[in-house]
C-alpha cells in the first residue's frame, strides 16, 4: 500500500515541477495560468494520497482539497479578468510587455 | 491492491505526459486540451484512490474550466494555431533548473521520509460523502463559509476589472456636442 502512496507522491512532485517550469518560462498570461493550474493539481494529488493512505479518518484532508479547488477556480476568474483588462489597454497579454505597471 | 497501484501509476503517467504536452505544442487549443486531459487523469487518480466525490468533482470542474480556457486562448493569443512558429517562452534554462530542482526535492522528501503504516481500508463512497458533508457543516464550517465569500469577492473583482473604464472627460465632450 505504501508503494501506491509513493507513486502518487512522485506524480504530484513531477506535476509540480512541470507546472513551475511552465509558470516561469511562458510569456503569455494564459499559459502562465496553465502552469499554476498544474502546480495546484500536483498539490491536490499529494493531499488526496495523504488522506487516503495515512489519515482516512480525518476528513479535513478532503476539505483541504476542496479549498485548493476553490483556489484554482479563483485564479482562473481573476486571471481572466486581468487578461481582459490588459488586452483592452494594450492589445496583448504578453507579460514581457508588462514590465512597467504604469497603466 | 495491485489493481489500485496499476491504475494510479497509469493515470499518473497520463497526467505527467499530457502536462508535458501543454508546454511542448505550438497550438494553443491543443495546449488547453492537453491540460484538460492532464487534469482529467488527476481526477481518475482520485477515483483509483477511492476518493470518488473529489474525483468526479475534479473531472467536472476541469472540463468546464479548460473549455473556457481554450476559448480565451484563441481570443488572446497572437498565434493561436501555432502556424507561425512563434517562440512564446523566455528564461528557459532558469525555468528548467527551477522545475527540475523543485521536482527532485519533492521526490527526495517522498522517498526518504518514513510515512508509517498505510491504511488498508477506507469508508465507501456514500459514507465518505456524508462524513465530508458533516465536516463542511461542522468543524470546518468557518473555512467553508470563508471560501464562499472569497469566491463571491473574486467574481465581483474579476467583473469590475474586466469592465471597460469610461473616461468622464470624453463622455462630457460627447454630451456637449449633442
Amino acid at each position: 500500500m505504501t508503494a501506491v502512496l509513493i507513486v502518487a507522491l512522485l506524480t504530484g512532485a513531477i506535476l509540480f515541477g512541470i507546472g513551475l517550469y511552465g509558470a516561469l518560462s511562458q510569456t503569455n498570461l494564459v499559459m502562465i495560468m496553465m502552469g499554476v493550474e498544474l502546480m495546484l493539481a500536483g498539490s491536490m494529488v499529494n493531499l488526496v494520497a495523504f488522506w487516503r493512505f495515512l489519515h482516512p479518518e480525518a476528513y479535513s484532508g478532503q476539505m483541504f482539497v476542496l479549498v485548493v479547488m476553490t483556489v484554482m477556480a479563483l485564479e482562473m476568474a481573476v486571471g481572466f479578468g486581468v487578461a481582459i483588462a490588459r488586452f483592452r489597454a494594450r492589445g496583448s497579454v504578453e507579460m514581457e510587455e508588462a514590465e512597467d505597471l504604469k497603466g | 491492491m495491485y489493481a489500485q497501484a496499476f491504475f494510479v501509476a497509469v493515470f499518473g503517467l497520463a497526467a505527467i505526459g499530457f502536462g508535458v504536452v501543454v508546454f511542448r505544442t505550438s497550438s494553443m487549443v491543443r495546449s488547453a486540451l492537453a491540460l484538460l486531459f492532464s487534469q482529467t487523469a488527476v481526477g481518475c487518480m482520485f477515483l483509483a484512490m477511492q476518493t470518488e466525490f473529489l474525483g468526479v468533482l475534479q473531472i467536472m470542474m476541469m472540463a468546464t474550466e479548460m473549455s473556457i480556457m481554450a476559448i480565451f486562448m484563441v481570443m488572446f493569443m497572437m498565434d493561436p494555431g501555432g502556424l507561425g512558429g512563434m517562440d512564446m517562452s523566455h528564461q528557459k534554462r532558469f525555468s528548467i533548473g527551477a522545475g527540475v530542482s523543485a521536482a527532485v526535492i519533492a521526490i527526495a522528501v517522498a522517498l526518504l521520509s518514513d510515512w508509517g503504516p498505510a491504511a488498508d481500508q477506507v469508508p465507501d463512497a456514500a459514507a465518505q460523502t456524508r462524513a465530508l458533508g458533516m465536516e463542511l457543516l461542522g468543524r470546518s464550517m468557518l473555512i467553508f463559509e470563508t471560501a464562499g465569500i472569497t469566491i463571491l469577492t473574486a467574481m465581483i473583482a474579476a467583473t469590475a476589472v474586466a469592465i471597460p473604464v469610461q473616461n468622464p472627460a470624453s463622455k462630457n465632450d460627447t454630451e456637449a456636442s449633442e
